[in-house]
């Protein structure tokens, strides 16, 4: 078969657009987690119109599918602002995993016992303080399985990308499948190669894990 | 401590990609972002649609329309810069003003002029008949209501399959379209009839052939945005000296061994 000759060939370029695909990630990834932190706080704030707030976004976001998400943003939005292909498709794919990252800070949030902000309180500190101090941190140590989780979903959901033409993992496989018409070939290379980025990741947050389960005693 | 140090560098890496998310539009150098720099001409195809605009093996992209677009810009004195975005998205791209021309193999339709402008056609081919060997279908007299025929989604091969058929099944590529003819999942396909001959002559799909004569002849054409007269005008006149001067002909037989300008 071509395949290993392939690999070979036109490992070059699948590394690059891999690191498109890890910079699109990472991009949309923090995005996602700044935005998904925020909702978190609104939906769990005893205002009622913060909460009204969060579930507006959180059931919007979750009853559209994010390729529809991704063509508003690059085409619909580009008619008042022009973000250009990778920073739309790293707004759109943060928008939509931070809907899921909300729900999975707020469980977390919520997990840790009632009387830690109690004490926390009552020990003078303000309510951001003790949230920060107190609450988040050992709230992040429980979410982290779920977001591990919640990262391979966004960075398969990347591959998306590839319908605005962006120059990733997928993308490259369509185009290359498309000039030499052997597609099982160059989808198999583009598979591995998220294989590859998720076995990594994987291997990483176990190791985060167990390093922060050490910490407590 | 060692959670708060995590919790810290989170936030910061957050705040970083926050501002870099806010200035990254601007220092961009993609072409697509829309950013306008006056020397160049930027046009835009599917990149998926050999022998008229592909990635070879080198990941450039490449074939009859881009190096027609490469010397069109050079008698312009501007400089070339080839894009791709999905077919289906191509107009939509264009009136986003993400590139100036659409140089991808369109044809030149009523349609479609209602929404861009045509510059004079640059080649003119037609739609051809492909079908399954084992199908028996041997002209289009062979079509009926039911025959499963593959098409590109918003081509002109489209419209005229459905004249046959009352079973159309859309594609958005025509390597998908076929892929699946050669799979047996289709009876028929219509397409251009080079890119389908390409298919069948050099990239080893096996069991399709090319059945009778071209079922229309359509003219190809670089769609500009109806505002962009000026530039239109300027295409034309570089066209017509690239015929002029050999340019055009040169790459015509590059690909096709024959001048497919008339």
């Amino acid at each position: 078969m071509h395949f290993l000759s392939d690999l070979i060939t036109y490992g070059p370029f699948f590394f690059k657009a891999m690191q498109v695909t890890v910079l699109l990630t990472a991009a949309s990834i923090t995005i996602g987690m700044a935005i998904g932190l925020l909702f978190a706080l609104l939906k769990i704030s005893k205002r009622k119109l913060f909460n009204r707030i969060a579930d507006i976004y959180i059931g919007l976001i979750r009853g559209t599918p994010l390729i529809v998400q991704l063509f508003f943003v690059y085409f619909g939005l580009a008619e008042i602002v022009d973000f250009g292909q990778f920073w739309s498709a790293s707004i759109a794919l943060a928008v939509h995993s931070g809907a899921y990252i909300a729900e999975i800070f707020r469980a977390g949030i919520q997990s840790i016992d009632r009387g830690q902000m109690e004490a926390a309180r009552s020990l003078g500190m303000s309510y951001p303080l003790a949230m920060r101090r107190i609450i988040l941190p050992q709230a992040f140590k429980r979410v982290i399985p779920p977001l591990g989780n919640q990262f391979i979903i966004g960075l398969k959901d990347s591959s998306l990308a590839a319908f605005i033409a962006m120059d990733e993992l997928f993308h490259l496989a369509q185009r290359f499948a498309a000039s030499t018409f052997r597609s099982m070939e160059f989808y198999a290379m583009g598979g591995l190669y998220y294989l590859f980025l998720i076995t990594i990741f994987t291997l990483a947050v176990n190791a985060l894990e167990r390093r922060l389960k050490v910490d407590e005693i | 401590m060692i959670r708060k140090t995590l919790l810290h560098a989170i936030l910061v890496a957050m705040l970083v990609f926050a501002v870099a998310g806010c200035g990254g539009s601007k220092e961009s150098e993609n072409p697509t972002t829309g950013e306008q720099v006056k020397e160049t001409f930027s046009w835009s195809c599917s990149g998926q649609y050999r022998p008229f605009n592909y990635y070879d093996e080198g990941n450039n992209l490449t074939g009859f329309d881009v190096e027609i677009g490469k010397a069109l810009a050079e008698k312009m004195g501007l400089e070339p810069t080839p894009v791709t975005a999905p077919w289906d998205s191509l107009i939509n791209g264009l009136q986003a003003k993400r590139y100036d021309a659409i140089l991808g193999s369109m044809t030149i339709t009523e349609d479609r002029k209602q929404q861009v402008d045509f510059s004079d056609p640059y080649y003119v081919s037609g739609g051809q008949l492909f079908v399954y060997k084992e199908s028996g279908i041997k002209s289009v007299a062979d079509l009926k209501k039911d025959t499963k025929i593959g098409v590109l989604t918003t081509s002109t091969y489209d419209e005229e399959a459905r004249k046959y058929s009352q079973n159309i099944i859309n594609y958005s590529s025509d390597e998908t379209a076929l892929r699946d003819l050669d799979a047996g999942r289709l009876q028929a396909v219509i397409t251009d009839r080079f890119v389908g001959k390409l298919a069948i002559d050099e990239t080893g799909l096996k069991n399709i052939e090319m059945v009778g004569d071209l079922l229309f002849v359509e003219e190809i054409g670089i769609a500009f945005r109806q505002e962009d007269d000026t530039l239109r005008e300027k295409v034309n006149n570089a066209l017509k000296e690239i015929k002029q001067d050999g340019t055009y002909l040169e790459i015509s037989k590059k690909y096709f061994d024959q001048d497919i300008s008339k």
